[in-house]
């Protein structure tokens, strides 16, 4: 992976950081998430852990699913 | 000094923050911002070439997660 | 500059201008159909990152996840399953 892809990816976690900070509807916030956590994960398959993506990727959305669950109905 | 290293401390400590002060203060705003210093300490982990360690800490952080759903649903129907 | 390198810069410039477009919309439910394109381009770069034959595995696994992800936000957001009784 060279630098330049490096730099893109960083900017998506750090962009998706600063924005999952920044609202405050829990929507726009597990969006916002989202988009961190497309960040992380090409940095585990750069350094070989494929198998380690592989669960990850499946559980990350998992855990949102579950945050979901407690985030109501939207508008009624 | 590794890219892996610098933006999972700068996820740790704005994860942190974020969740010790919430801009609306509820629960849920609470329970997402840790998330962020979950894939922190994630990439941290990563950094050190720990595989086993990421396996683990990746299911066990869904479960908790889970766990804090099923609290803070009680509390909604307690009142 | 190899084949697989540019491919591989394309598809970073689209997944940063799909996080900029994510990030600049005022509508939620419009965010949804950028967020897809975002994981489109991640899907396709964890496929070109390294040549290996479980990385195609990886990347089929995050596109499933992403993509239930997003279905499960456009869901609860439109109202959710009907529960009540």
């Amino acid at each position: 992976m060279n630098e330049m892809v490096i730099l893109a990816f960083a900017a998506l976690i750090i962009v998706g950081a600063l924005l999952t900070i920044k609202e405050s509807d829990p929507f726009r916030k597990l969006i916002s998430l989202g988009i961190m956590i497309g960040g992380v994960i090409p940095f585990i398959v750069d350094r070989g852990l494929l198998d380690v993506a592989i669960a990850v990727a499946l559980i990350a959305p998992l855990s949102t699913i579950f945050t979901l669950m407690v985030c109501g109905r939207g508008e009624e | 000094m590794n890219p892996e290293f610098l933006l999972g401390a700068f996820l740790l400590l704005a994860g942190t923050i974020a969740a010790a002060f919430p801009r609306p203060k509820t629960y849920l705003n609470r329970l997402i911002n840790l998330e962020i210093s979950a894939w922190g300490l994630l990439l941290l982990m990563l950094s050190y070439n720990e595989a086993l360690a990421l396996l683990t800490f990746g299911g066990v952080s869904a479960l908790s997660v889970y766990i804090f759903v099923r609290v803070l649903q009680k509390k909604e129907a307690a009142g | 500059m190899t084949p697989q390198e540019a491919a591989l810069a394309v598809c970073g410039i689209i997944a940063v201008y799909a996080a900029v477009r994510v990030a600049l919309e005022p509508d939620t439910l419009r965010k949804l159909p950028f967020f897809n394109v975002l994981s489109f381009a991640v899907a396709g770069s964890i496929a070109l990152i390294i040549p290996h034959p479980l990385s195609i595995i990886a990347a089929a696994a995050y596109f499933v996840g992403s993509t239930l992800e997003s279905n499960a936000i456009a869901s609860t957001y439109a109202g959710g399953l009907d529960r009540r009784e």
